[in-house]
């Protein structure tokens, strides 16, 4: 974040024909760029893939964040012998989808303070409780937020997932679940030598909802109450129609 | 490669997305659990909408979007049975009318205690328990109310009851004649019962068939030959009115998890009311009972046994 680069594509393009190769640059690209969702969609794979100017034993970090927001975590108590959500903690500012890929063990590429001050791991994120909310325990909230966007796969941590060839290009697919969250998702390229930033670069993809599916999303949040009688007059077309066509057979 | 790719589309196309409950499903598995609710509510005569709902939860879809989008499929078969039942003169509309009057204001007030209770993270936990109450409830009762009838008529044994019973219910005031159900009731009870059951509805997405039918059996006294019809007529409007509030308040309705289901169910309707004579009555509603006791203890063991993960998270749109 605090080195940041923006390249501008003609610059890219620039790169790759002339084949001078700029000294610690990364030109990646992504397989896709817009991920519809629409009626038949169920996450989506993308191939996130480029060339950096490496030497033996660099490595190659990927993250990508999707839209921050509120996650609330709620917690279970037993009352009169039933399961109930008693408690919530609000988390403000939090990646809805995050997914950090690596070509090894991120622990062997930084050391752990690296790791924090570079925000990189699910530990490290610059999350906070919603002002004015005192829980006993915070920890164990926080290991609860993190345990479950992990079981939901939203959040996911792929070591060993960013495959590297001859110190010069690099590969990896990217998994977006079918719950994914629509909006403006960061890609960030990280290129390290020795534990050392050496080049980054930010590409992004955009979640959004299309065709029908779309259609019906926007039409339920905005002419609410025509939906519902539409959705109702449609019902009753239906079983109209159908005692007219089984009235014959 | 082809055929390979060939199969990848087909099972494509078998899941459909869901644009209000935001994830895709198994669009046969819908369509199949439609049309066997379907066939139930064609063969016993009750709606399958108290099962539907469990079912639902069961795969997954939020409980919210599940009773919200049934109460939306609901209207379908009921609209196909009142036809049906009218044909045959079945239905009392007076009697209707007034119990859907209470079942509008029923809704409604279902519908913002549904807003209310979402809105202080207890909805899920009230639609879930109401379940294992009510489903225990109706499957006690329908279970050994069969069981009882078949003992019955092993031993061969026959008898016959009044017209119907007359309690203090009927000491009411503001009395009103209704011709087709041969009544003189007070307005206030059948108003009363369509208030509770349009509660349920918009809570639990039932009709309320298996609470209007006995309450109007036993309560009201009404002829069993209209009861049936006529606990569809105003199943309609409730579904309807509910619905439509739903859609406005809420935004809970998918509609097109509740195309898939009605079309699945208006078909096994129309099979379940033609194959009525192969299995009689009262099996069926033993099976059914079992079905329903089954489901309501999935439900109560969701709810007493001790959560794999005390946590959870909402992920706010």
């Amino acid at each position: 974040m605090r080195f940041f680069f923006h390249i501008n594509l003609i610059f890219l393009v620039s790169i790759l024909t002339s084949n001078t190769f700029a000294q610690n640059q990364i030109v990646a690209d992504l397989s896709q760029e817009n991920v519809k969702i629409s009626t038949d969609f169920q996450g989506a794979k993308i191939l996130l893939f480029g060339a950096y100017d490496g030497k033996k034993g660099d490595d190659i970090i990927v993250i990508v964040t999707g839209p921050k927001g509120l996650v609330t975590v709620q917690k279970k108590e037993k009352i009169l012998g039933v399961w109930v959500n008693t408690r919530k903690v609000n988390y403000i500012n939090t990646p809805k989808y995050l997914s950090i890929s690596s070509n090894r063990k991120i622990d062997d590429i930084l050391n752990k303070k690296t790791q924090k001050i570079s925000e990189i791991g699910l530990n490290n994120l610059n999350i906070r409780m919603q002002p004015g909310i005192k829980v006993e325990n915070e920890k164990q909230w926080r290991k609860a937020l993190t345990r479950n966007m992990l079981k939901s796969n939203l959040w996911s941590i792929n070591e060993n997932s960013v495959s590297l060839n001859k110190d010069a290009l690099f590969r990896l697919f990217l998994g977006l679940p079918s719950n994914v969250i629509i909006g403006q998702f960061e890609v960030k390229i990280l290129h390290y030598r020795n534990s050392k930033l050496v080049s980054q670069q930010i590409n992004s993809i955009n979640v959004s909802k299309s065709g029908i599916s779309a259609e019906i999303y926007d039409i339920a949040q905005n002419y609410s109450t025509l939906y519902g009688i539409f959705a109702v007059f449609l019902a009753v077309l239906v079983g109209w129609g159908s005692n007219l066509i089984f009235r014959k057979v | 490669m082809y055929y390979h790719d060939l199969r990848n589309n087909i099972e494509n196309f078998m899941y459909i997305y869901l644009p209000i409950a935001e994830q895709p499903v198994h669009s046969l598995a819908i369509l199949g659990i439609g049309a066997f609710l379907g066939l139930i509510m064609g063969l016993v005569g009750v709606g399958g909408g108290f099962l539907l709902t469990p079912l639902m939860m069961f795969l997954g879809i939020p409980p919210p979007v599940a009773v919200a989008s049934v109460a939306n499929q609901l209207v379908a078969p009921s609209v196909s049975g009142v036809l049906s039942h009218w044909k045959r003169s079945n239905v009392d509309f007076k009697m209707g009318t007034v119990l859907l009057l209470g079942g509008i204001v029923g809704s409604s007030i279902g519908v913002i205690l549904f807003n209310f209770l979402g809105k202080i993270g207890q909805l899920d936990f009230v639609i879930k328990s109401s379940y294992v109450i009510f489903l225990t409830l109706i499957g006690t009762l329908m279970f050994s109310e069969s069981l009882r009838l078949i003992l019955r008529s092993r031993k061969g044994k026959v008898t016959r009851g009044k017209l119907h019973q007359h309690n203090w219910l009927h000491g009411l005031p503001f009395k009103i004649r209704f011709r087709k159900s041969k009544l003189y009731i007070s307005i206030l009870l059948p108003i009363f019962i369509g208030v509770i059951v349009g509660i349920l509805a918009a809570l639990m997405g039932i009709g309320g068939g298996f609470i209007i039918v006995p309450a109007m059996i036993y309560l009201l006294g009404m002829p069993t030959s209209l009861v049936v019809g006529t606990s569809l007529f105003q199943i309609i409007f409730v579904a309807a009115n509910t619905t439509i509030l739903q859609a406005s308040q809420n935004q809970t309705v998918d509609i097109v998890l509740a195309t898939i289901l009605l079309l699945g169910s208006v078909i096994g309707v129309q099979l379940g009311s033609r194959f009525t004579n192969i299995l009689r009555g009262e099996y069926l509603r033993l099976i059914l009972s079992s079905i329903i006791i089954l489901v309501s203890l999935k439900l109560l063991i969701d709810l007493v046994t001790v959560p794999s993960d005390l946590f959870s998270v909402i992920i706010s749109r």
